[in-house]
């Protein structure tokens, strides 16, 4: 019965596509055609199953889909996961997101098997919750080996399926208010026009009036000075500037505190802080052992230089995205070492974990949070939030989001050598010069008498030549070792004069030799044919970088002649950890006397194991790192262990004379002579009989080579093979996708290029966002509130701007004004607004202001705000005399207590930090310091420009019991006692004065005098104690701890 | 003018609790201090959760989940036998390793438990126990990040951190997330209990079983005098600069939070002194064990209790160091699974049986969970491998069905193949039990409404009663 209905459904079909045929051979539609070429297959397939089949389907596995699949995968479900529908032949055959759901005939190349038998490679098991019973997947497999017969060929009518996405990247562009151009615009006329000082008095006073508002009066003098001094540097004004702002009558006063204050090292001090939020900075790694995240101090100082250098902001982010790529980089200007080159340190001073198992996912998970990073800090927008979908509300695409992390991919973290005052290039230079000249000493005296070279054979006949160098190696290899010839691959010879193609170095130590006659300076005669790191002396430093390949063999075998504490490493994934904990990863980083090849040339072998990394993408890395030296010949890729280095065999006589003809030959032709190069290194003293003139220059060089100075490092981005990334298909690492190429986000133009582009593009006048954000930004630090609240999230998620039109002036004044942040603080801060009062104007009334501005919005006073946790230290710090104003240099360890113990616990630095400047102090992300914790200093995991200001009793706790508190407050109190020339009273009001910024009054005098009283009372006697008593009391007071 | 004194300090705060406003949960504090208690989503089945937290991570094969098939198996090659394998954390793959430990049914339930747990095997009808959970890291620290926070990495709120923003406490006086320290701080360090984007007030408190178990908790002046008469001086002084403001709740809230901050300076060494408990109690827990570890851990599942007793919301436990290298037995299998067992049994079967007969384990949710679990194969010749694939923990107490067992690992105790289960439906079960709906407990940051369970996590219905 069965049958014989569907064979007249097939005639029926049958016919239907006949005419429908027809009809595409005349002028049908393309829609039309597709469809119908979907029934044309259906068609096809009807014929193929047989009736056997038919039954198989409809009993084992039509209801096997149906009870375990269609809850998630039909047309019918609530939302259909990774676009996949198992309910219709087309829902397979088109696939999910993963691509079609199975191969018909071929069970172990289709995901559907892959899922049901849990192996989870690609994608997760399926069904998610309980595995198939091992029945049920065998009929699934057979089913798929009958070549998936399956009688649902009706295509679902909706759009189900077709991984349906209301996705509109252009109407999202233009509905949303951060992604327009900057506007220009004037400041409003406001009716009180005696109030305003500038543009930004009128367009808040504007905003004020409009509502029946009006400004605070100005707060006092004593307390903007205060207010000033801690929002610029961080430290409240001492009693001497106190006094003398007070006594200024000019009628700049106020700006001349500025400019003093915009002026001193401490301003970088202070507003480093804010970006080291926004970049996660932290001093080590975190997870198991919290390894040390290396010269990351670098990174913070170069910060703090560029703050107060007053770097046009502009640059600042170009350094930051590109500092590598830079044509002209910015130049130290003291040291005279590249700048611009550290601002990319940012990238890498994300958490990291040791021996990951999937390498691969660790990599998408460390790009995850470079691009979060990257979006929110200068652009305030969650690109990260499109890594496994496009952006819920915003104008990003998930391709947007894998053309950023193509950028990282195609990049590689280096320790870069600053250089400083370019010694080390300089005398590369010279070094170069006095061996050049020694070079062609040499030449000519063998051009003069080429007999003359026999002098080096002669001296070394005692030795006996190893073959594998004469004259090409790798002839001499495949008969050596016929297997390896065989299946190796030669992955660079370094036979060109110049680098490989794709291959790159950082630094001054590596050069290629090429088929030059070149004299190094150990007075040998360099080997051609190869790349040098001894070239230019023994002290230089440097990286030689491969270019990105895929691992396809087990072994990495590289003949070189080497010496010892090199550091040579497999870079898979991107994954650095292995100098820190070889688990997982073991023999992919040679070191120390792992690289020594004991004056000789020898196979080394790295990778030890590539085979379980097979496909993953990698790339090799040659670190000099100064006290070092290599050579290579070249690098192969193999399945088998190294090739043998051949016996070496004696010469005879006759030999001899080929080897030197051979010789004479090449240096005729201005080439270098492999044998000759041999030759001269085991009797280095042997260039100097041929020309005795030589050693000038080569004492010159060694001279020269001593001015070397131990290197400077920072951790920083370098261009490596520049490459596509994959789409991660719902995020997912083991389910790549289509390619993307690197290239800025749609929104911003799309356009491709390199990261130098990148950064020239986010800094170029059309980026509205660029400027927006970070004038947000110092306003929110000024102002308490941004005027965007959320200073991260610029995105319809975040809250829009309160004004508008203040927003883009203040923008494009920034960019007017060169990008110069002091310029836009200045500004700011000597504003009316900023001057107010913290408490609103009494001519209005209180119900008033609940009813129209409950959150202060309008800004009609400045709000009270809390000091951030390193202000407070800073300033108990200040106000105690024991603060050390030092700058620079790695952090004060940590001062741990009872309470942080666990892995990775370093040794405890001092209570005080040394009484440096807490910008100072070390971040171990694993030991994070609890006084700055318990005052919302951010844990560094992502960008933060808005801390969380708690106001909790474990401040209180802190501030009464936390044994740094009771120290400076001892101090302190000691210091007070000793002066015993002022009066009682006098001393209360220093103290004051330094803690409060502010006058004490009569009736306050005698509290303070009844307490010292009181404590000298139960103490028995007038001493130091009472007066330490006075200052633990005055740093728990609001007063110090608030700013008004 | 206020008068300061010590017991006016308590009056206020307590009038200052009752005058907060229940908001709801998971919109974190409207007013007041963050850790007001607020109103649940639905009627709570429990009101307090104890995490026994199983540091290194615990082999399900040797504890809950009894396979035959290793005994059958042993010895054997695991690719041969179990078939493809996924990478390990040290790549070390042995032979298929049957459990050194014998296992016996226990209780009305029949639940399955080996050798290893005897008293806990008599509280076996109280315990729920879960056999196909899974976790999505092999390594330490992303797996620790994963179970406490719901996210793999660095910096994101703990689960009590995120109870606290959702339910608050009932105890002003003590922090409402509390990690008793028995000595290992895990892989991954105190981020583990860290308040990620949330306030840091919400972070835990990591305590230690002494004395003074919290840093700054204790005054350093020699007397109680000396230090009153300072706080009352910054009360004058405060309270003049708050009239001069006409009164700035930032500056008032700070100002109460000396007074909190007084009182906790008394009821933390309160909450941690044992005395009062009787002989018997401590007898119960093992406090008068011979092994020093039992008894560390002893003393913390009281305080776990007492805390419970006094109204906070969060309490962990970790493990005391000196059985191998916690849980994580890539080697030393029998020593290490010995110690660390002799170190929980008792004082975990202690802490359920005290809490069932004072009332108290209705309204309490135990869990018990490492990280992830170990391989069904050896490492080497005597240890297992970490093994995120399929493992077992367990819950007990307030709306738990007790003497239930879900889910199933394959045959070998490998890959959880029955009523699945991740981390995101054990934290969705956990604020469910609490009263709150973990889809609607969000926090806006960085453009997302952020979720403990991020976008996942399903309540595991078959584990409540």
């Amino acid at each position: 019965m069965k049958n014989s209905c569907f064979i007249t459904h097939w005639i029926t079909r049958s016919l239907v596509v006949s005419a429908v045929l027809l009809s595409f051979q005349g002028n049908a539609q393309e829609s039309n055609a597709q469809e119908d070429s979907v029934q044309e297959d259906s068609v096809q397939d009807a014929v193929q199953i047989g009736s056997g089949q038919l039954a198989f389907f409809e009993s084992k596995v039509r209801p096997l889909l149906v009870q375990h699949c269609y809850e998630c995968h039909s047309s019918e479900s609530d939302s259909i996961e990774a676009g996949l529908l198992l309910d219709s032949k087309w829902g397979w055959e088109t696939g999910g997101d993963s691509g079609p759901a199975l191969v018909p005939h071929s069970p172990e190349d289709s995901l559907l098997i892959e899922a049901v038998r849990y192996e989870e490679d690609a994608i997760s098991g399926m069904p998610p919750k309980s595995k198939l019973r091992d029945a049920d997947i065998a009929i699934l497999e057979k089913w798929v080996s009958m070549g998936a017969p399956d009688p649902r060929t009706k295509q679902p009518h909706s759009e189900a399926g077709t991984n349906e996405n209301s996705f509109d990247l252009e109407k999202r562009f233009k509905e949303h208010w951060s992604w327009r151009t900057i506007q220009q615009v004037t400041p409003p006329k406001v009716t009180n026009q005696d109030w305003p000082n500038g543009a930004i008095d009128q367009f808040i006073l504007f905003d004020q009036e409009k509502i029946g508002l009006q400004p605070a009066q100005p707060s006092t003098r004593r307390q903007w000075l205060r207010r000033v001094h801690f929002d610029l540097i961080g430290l409240p004004p001492s009693a001497q500037q106190i006094e003398a702002f007070l006594n200024d009558p000019s009628e700049d006063a106020h700006e001349t505190v500025v400019n003093q204050l915009l002026r001193s090292e401490q301003f970088g001090e202070k507003w480093a802080r804010h970006w080291l939020d926004l970049v996660r900075y932290a001093e080590s790694y975190g997870h198991e052992f919290d390894y040390e995240l290396p010269f990351a101090s670098e990174y913070r100082d170069y910060v703090i230089r560029a703050l107060n250098a007053d770097v046009p902001y502009d640059q600042f982010v170009r350094e930051h995205l590109a500092g590598d790529l830079l044509e002209r980089p910015r130049l130290n200007k003291e040291l005279g070492f590249n700048e611009s080159v550290i601002g990319t340190g940012f990238w890498y001073l994300h958490e990291a974990t040791h021996a990951p198992t999937d390498v691969l996912g660790n990599e998408a998970d460390i790009m995850d949070n470079q691009i979060d990073v990257f979006g929110k800090t200068f652009l305030g927008l969650t690109v990260a939030c499109a890594r496994c979908h496009d952006h819920k509300f915003d104008a990003i695409s998930t391709a947007d989001y894998y053309a950023l992390s193509a950028h990282i991919q195609s990049s590689c973290r280096q320790q870069f050598n600053l250089d400083v005052n370019q010694q080390a290039a300089n005398a590369k230079q010279k070094i170069r010069d006095s061996l050049e000249l020694a070079t062609k000493k040499i030449a000519e005296a063998i051009d003069r008498n080429p007999a003359i070279i026999e002098l080096l054979a002669n001296t070394s006949r005692a030795v006996e030549l190893p073959t594998h160098l004469l004259p090409e190696p790798e002839s001499s290899d495949a008969q050596n070792n016929k297997e390896e010839a065989e299946t190796a691959l030669l992955f660079a010879d370094f036979e060109e004069n110049s680098l490989p193609e794709g291959w790159s170095t950082t630094n001054d130590s590596f050069e290629p030799i090429g088929s030059r006659l070149i004299v190094r300076s150990d007075g040998s005669l360099a080997m051609p044919g190869t790349i040098d790191s001894g070239r230019s002396g023994n002290k230089q430093v440097g990286i030689l970088r491969s270019p990105t390949f895929l691992i396809e063999k087990n072994n990495i075998h590289f003949l070189a002649k080497s010496t010892a504490n090199l550091k040579i490493q497999v870079v898979i994934d991107n994954y650095q950890m292995t100098s820190y904990n070889g688990l997982l990863f073991g023999g992919t980083l040679l070191k120390g006397e792992g690289t020594n090849t004991g004056g000789k040339w020898a196979w080394k072998s790295i990778g030890g194991n590539l085979r379980k990394y097979v496909g993953h993408r990698c790339y090799l890395e040659f670190i000099d790192p100064g006290d070092a030296e290599i050579a290579i010949d070249k690098i192969i890729f193999s399945d088998h262990a190294a090739p043998k280095i051949s016996e070496p065999t004696e010469i005879n006589p006759d030999q001899l004379k080929e080897l030197l003809s051979q010789a004479i030959a090449d240096l005729s032709r201005g080439k270098a002579n492999r044998w000759l190069s041999w030759q001269s290194a085991q009797a280095t003293s042997m260039l100097e009989m041929i020309n005795s003139d030589v050693k000038k220059q080569f004492d010159e060089a060694k001279k020269q080579n001593q001015t070397i100075p131990a290197p400077r490092f920072a951790i920083a981005m370098a261009q490596g093979t520049f490459e596509d990334a994959s789409v991660y298909i719902r995020g997912s690492h083991t389910n790549p996708g289509q390619t993307v190429p690197a290239r800025n986000l749609t929104s911003l133009g799309g356009v491709k290029g390199t990261r130098l582009d990148l950064a020239n593009q986010l800094t170029g006048p059309e980026n509205p966002l660029t400027s927006r954000v970070v004038v947000n930004r110092i306003w929110h630090h000024l102002f308490g509130t941004g005027i965007v609240p959320t200073v991260d999230d610029f995105g319809p998620q975040g809250q829009p701007p309160t004004h508008p039109a203040l927003l883009d002036w203040l923008a494009k004044d920034l960019m007017d004004a060169d990008w110069s942040l002091k310029h836009t603080i200045r500004l700011m801060v000597l504003s009316a607004t900023y001057r107010q009062s913290s408490v609103a104007s009494p001519a209005i009334r209180s119900e008033h202001l609940a009813l129209k501005d409950p959150t202060n919005r309008t800004l009609y006073k400045m709000p009270v705000r809390r000091l951030t946790g390193e202000s407070i230290r800073d300033a108990m710090l200040f106000i105690s005399g024991n603060l050390d104003s030092t700058q620079f240099g790695r952090g004060i360890p940590t001062h741990r207590t009872a309470f942080m113990t666990g892995r990775g616990a370093r040794g405890s630095g001092p209570l005080d930090g040394a009484g440096r400047r807490s910008i100072y102090l070390a971040v171990y992300r694993n030991f994070l310091n609890p006084f700055f914790a318990t005052f919302d200093t951010p844990s560094p995991f992502g960008p933060q420009g808005r801390r969380s200001t708690s106001n909790v009793p474990a401040q209180a706790l802190t501030l009464m019991n936390d044994p740094l508190v009771i120290d400076l407050s001892k101090r302190w109190g000691k210091k007070i006692a000793e002066d015993k020339e002022k009066s009682v009273d006098d001393r209360i009001r220093q103290m004051v004065l330094a803690a409060h910024g502010t006058q004490t009054s009569d009736e306050q005098i005698s509290v303070y005098d009844q307490f010292l009283t009181s404590q000298s009372k139960i103490y028995g006697k007038i001493d130091e104690r009472a007066w330490s008593d006075l200052a633990h009391s005055l740093f728990g007071m609001k007063a110090f701890y608030f700013l008004r | 003018m206020l008068q300061w004194c010590a017991q006016g300090f308590g009056a206020i705060a307590l009038q200052s609790l009752q005058n907060q406003t229940a908001a709801t949960a998971g919109t974190g504090p409207a007013t007041g201090a963050p850790w007001s208690p607020k109103s649940p989503h639905f009627a709570p089945k429990a009101k307090n959760i104890i995490f026994l937290y199983m540091d290194g991570g615990p082999s399900q094969v040797d504890t809950f989940d009894y396979k035959p098939a290793l005994e059958k198996y042993n010895g054997r090659n695991p690719r041969e036998v179990i078939g493809k394998l996924a990478p390990t954390q040290f790549d070390a793959i042995g032979n298929v390793l049957k459990s050194p430990w014998d296992f016996k049914q226990h209780g009305q339930s029949g639940h399955w438990i080996s050798s290893l747990f005897p008293h806990l095997s008599e509280v076996a009808d109280d315990l729920a126990i879960v056999k196909s959970m899974t976790s999505k890291f092999s390594e330490h620290t992303s797996a620790n990040y994963f179970l406490h926070t719901g996210n793999g990495l660095q910096g994101r709120p703990s689960m009590g951190a995120w109870l606290g923003y959702g339910l608050g406490s009932e105890n002003q006086n003590l922090p409402g997330f509390v990690v008793i320290n028995g000595g290992l701080i895990p892989p991954g360090g105190l981020d583990c209990f860290g308040s990620g984007f949330l306030p840091s007030a919400y972070q835990g408190s990591v305590f230690l079983p002494q004395n003074q178990p919290l840093p700054n908790i204790k005054r350093l002046e020699q007397t109680d005098q000396i230090q009153t008469n300072k706080l009352e001086l910054i009360r004058k002084l405060d309270s003049q600069l708050n009239d001069s403001l006409g009164g700035d709740s930032e500056i008032e809230a700070a100002i109460g939070n000396f007074e909190t901050a007084y009182q906790m300076q008394s009821s933390v060494p309160e909450l941690m002194d044992l005395e009062k408990e009787t002989e018997e109690t401590k007898r119960l827990y093992g406090l008068e064990s011979d092994f020093n570890n039992t008894k560390t851990f002893a003393r913390q599942c009281l305080l776990a209790r007492r805390l419970v007793e006094r109204g906070v919301r969060f309490i962990e436990l970790t493990c005391p160091g000196g059985n191998g290298d916690r849980w994580d037995q890539h080697g030393g299998l029998v020593d290490g699974h010995n110690k660390n067992c002799l170190t929980v049994d008792q004082p975990i079967a202690g802490l359920i049986k005290d809490l069932k007969r004072t009332g108290l384990l209705d309204s309490t949710l135990v869990v018990w969970a490492g990280e992830f679990g170990r391989t069904p194969f050896a490492q080497g010749s005597n240890g297992r491998d970490h093994n995120p694939f399929g493992f077992t923990i367990w819950m007990a107490g307030g709306g738990i069905k007790g003497g239930v067992s879900v889910g199933a690992t394959d045959e070998w105790g490998y890959r959880a193949v029955e009523n699945r289960f991740e981390i995101h439906d054990l934290h969705a079960t956990m604020l469910h039990l609490l009263g709150i709906n973990h889809t609607q407990s969000t926090f806006r940051f960085s453009g997302r409404d952020m979720r403990l369970t991020d976008v996942h996590g399903n309540v595991m219905k078959e584990v409540l009663a």
